[in-house]
């Protein structure tokens, strides 16, 4: 009997020893669980969403997430007005292509081919697609090739027919050399474009500008100041407002602002802010309008979640996800229905 | 001794042999460490942070299999200032190719002087050429980078511009050829960014017009992000990250002395933190024996170190 009371004590004196060491373990402070999307339920948007994690994508309606894609580099999905499509980039190593998607996530086409056998620097990248209102013309990012330098490699934007079966392409934006390039095309109704163009002063400060060109090959207009440091545009439905996240030439913050647009001057008013003291990044307007969607970390250091806010102040600021790693540099799509 | 005290002693020697076997990579990384000072055990009794100003050489040096272990440049050297008291800090970033008397050696590249002659070496270079005193040093290398990134649960940075580099070194994998090469393309915006994906934003310079400034100014911004992600962290954290600085960092900064640094750190934001890159005018970039440097304009660049550095 004693033998059995001291064998007891000593295996609950491992347990205690062992539970300790998981105590000191749990005591951690960061290392958040990030859930894949649909483990988790959110509060329910009108319309339906999509959403990047991981390389998939994902479809956000009525409170839950459903992925579309496996989880194969997929990333900045733009949805095609009028059909049940959506163009999506999957990335790789070397070089990224874009493709034509049912919503559903079956692959309908594959639009670009910038794979190449051989050194690296043969490759190619497409980032950011977006179609024309009409649905006619893509809008996509490329890197040319400079015949000069090998080491440059800033990214310019171009144009191709939607359709697959329709040939040629159209540089419309000329980069600043060696800033990384014209980012973020987002076409007008009226057949010009708004984008982003970086500069880099002679002090060697980086500024963004959210630019406008009427034509391809233009040199276009600033529609911000330099100062404000201002990117990722994002047009409402009816092309009355236009939402960007600013920084004010610091890389630290991150602001949502708005500003009314006027169509037909083509001239933006000055910019309000509509949420600060968050990491903001890729707003996208609801198809109503009213209300613009954003990722931004829920805590200092942690992983992009979903947030709403109203488009005309006062802000309502919504945290929709708490506990997600959304991939923030592809903005969700927001589409009726 | 009573049979209840034997019990009860058992109890504590088992929770000692729990709390020895978390903190293990700890005590290992101590015993490993190539501390200066006291390379002593961390305490778990509460900390009382530091409060004189005190300066710091953060070194970095590209480890892969090109390079001899003993035989590496700083591809990085940021000076940093810390006042505890005021709540003021400044980094100060010194461009890799400064062409400086280096002690002991001649003229050559100031990322020489660590291959030189060590840690000591790059801070005796630090000191007689910038007149200063520094204080400490932390050394960390590719994989260290990397590690502790991951091990912070990764970092946010907001991306400037788009940093497009086609020949981007491969060389993480010591397995593989650390001559190959690929693509980077670390989209603007602001972004979580793990260990990988950090290194590339920090070390790519071929698509950029301002070269190693650009990097300097990545690097400052991934220091501050780090620093971010660090101020969340309590002792409990610590073996996770000790396994990370295995080999891959080393300090003269001691364990021991890490916890007091940490509970400082909230007391440190952007808005406290001076930046300064050592961009034209301050330097200027030319040739000398036979390699591409940047010339220092010290008339402009002492006064600057004796404003930021008192």
């Amino acid at each position: 009997m004693r033998w059995a009371i001291g064998a007891a004590l000593v295996v609950a004196m491992l347990a205690f020893g062992l539970g300790v060491y998981h105590t000191a373990g749990v005591l951690k402070a960061g290392g958040k669980v990030v859930h894949r999307p649909n483990e988790v339920s959110a509060p329910p948007l009108p319309g339906t969403m999509y959403v990047v994690q991981g390389g998939a994508i994902f479809r956000f309606q009525h409170g839950s997430f459903t992925q579309v894609t496996a989880e194969d580099g997929w990333m900045q999905p733009a949805a095609r007005p009028g059909d049940n499509q959506l163009v999506a980039v999957r990335r790789q190593t070397n070089s990224s292509d874009l493709f034509l998607l049912t919503t559903g996530g079956k692959q309908v086409v594959q639009l670009t081919r910038n794979s190449r056998p051989g050194p690296a620097e043969g490759n190619h990248w497409s980032f950011y697609p977006r179609f024309s209102a009409d649905g006619a013309t893509l809008f996509y990012d490329y890197d040319p090739k400079s015949g000069f330098n090998n080491y440059q490699v800033d990214l310019a934007i171009y144009a191709s027919p939607s359709n697959p079966d329709s040939r040629g392409s159209l540089q419309w934006t000329h980069p600043n050399d060696y800033t990384g390039g014209d980012v973020y095309p987002v076409p007008l109704r009226g057949g010009g474009l708004i984008y982003v163009k970086y500069s880099i002063d002679d002090s060697f400060k980086v500024h963004s500008q959210i630019w406008l060109q009427k034509r391809a090959g233009t040199s276009g207009q600033a529609l911000t100041q330099p100062e404000l440091g201002c990117t990722q545009p994002a047009l409402s439905p009816d092309e009355s407002l236009i939402a960007m996240v600013c920084s004010g030439g610091s890389n630290q913050t991150a602001e949502l602002d708005v500003a009314t647009f006027d169509p037909t001057t083509l001239t933006l008013g000055s910019p309000a802010t509509l949420v600060s003291g968050q990491l903001v990044a890729s707003p996208v307007f609801s198809p109503d309008g009213k209300t613009i969607a954003y990722l931004a970390p829920s805590t200092p250091g942690g992983q992009f979640q979903l947030w709403t806010a109203g488009s005309s102040g006062p802000a309502s600021v919504r945290n929709i996800t708490t506990d997600l790693g959304l991939d923030s540099t592809s903005p969700p799509v927001w589409i009726g229905g | 001794m009573p049979r209840a005290w034997m019990v009860a002693f058992g109890f504590v020697l088992a929770g000692l042999g729990g709390l020895g076997a978390y903190f293990l990579p700890v005590f290992q990384t101590a015993a490993n460490s190539t501390t200066i000072g006291s390379g002593a055990l961390p305490h778990l009794n509460p900390v009382t942070g530091p409060t004189q100003p005190f300066t710091v050489l953060l070194l970095g040096s590209d480890d892969d299999s090109k390079f001899m272990p003993d035989r590496l440049n700083t591809q990085s050297m940021i000076l940093m200032r810390i006042d505890p008291e005021s709540k003021q800090a400044t980094m100060l970033s010194i461009p890799r190719d400064l062409w400086v008397p280096i002690p002991n050696v001649g003229y050559g590249k100031i990322s020489t002087a660590y291959q030189m002659g060590g840690a000591q070496g790059a801070i005796a270079a630090v000191e007689s050429n910038f007149k200063v005193h520094v204080d400490d040093y932390v050394w960390i290398g590719l994989n260290g980078l990397v590690n502790l990134i991951n091990r912070l649960g990764g970092v946010n940075v907001q991306v400037t511009n788009p940093v497009m580099d086609d020949f981007y070194p491969s060389d993480l994998n010591s397995a593989g050829n650390p001559y190959d090469y690929y693509r980077v393309a670390v989209l603007p915006g602001a972004t979580h960014l793990d260990g990988v994906h950090a290194l590339q934003y920090v070390r790519s310079r071929h698509g950029d017009v301002r070269g190693d400034f650009a990097r300097s100014e990545r690097q400052q911004q991934l220091l501050l992000s780090i620093k971010a992600q660090a101020s969340h962290l309590n002792v409990a954290d610590l073996p996770t990250l000790a396994s990370a600085f295995n080999g891959e960092i080393k300090s003269s900064i001691g364990v021991d002395r890490l916890r007091p640094l940490l509970s400082i750190a909230n007391d440190f934001n952007g808005s406290n933190i001076h930046r300064v890159v050592l961009v034209p005018p301050y330097t200027s970039e030319g040739f000398a024996a036979g390699q591409s440097v940047v010339f220092p304009d010290w008339a402009q660049i002492l006064p600057l170190v004796h404003q930021t550095f008192p």
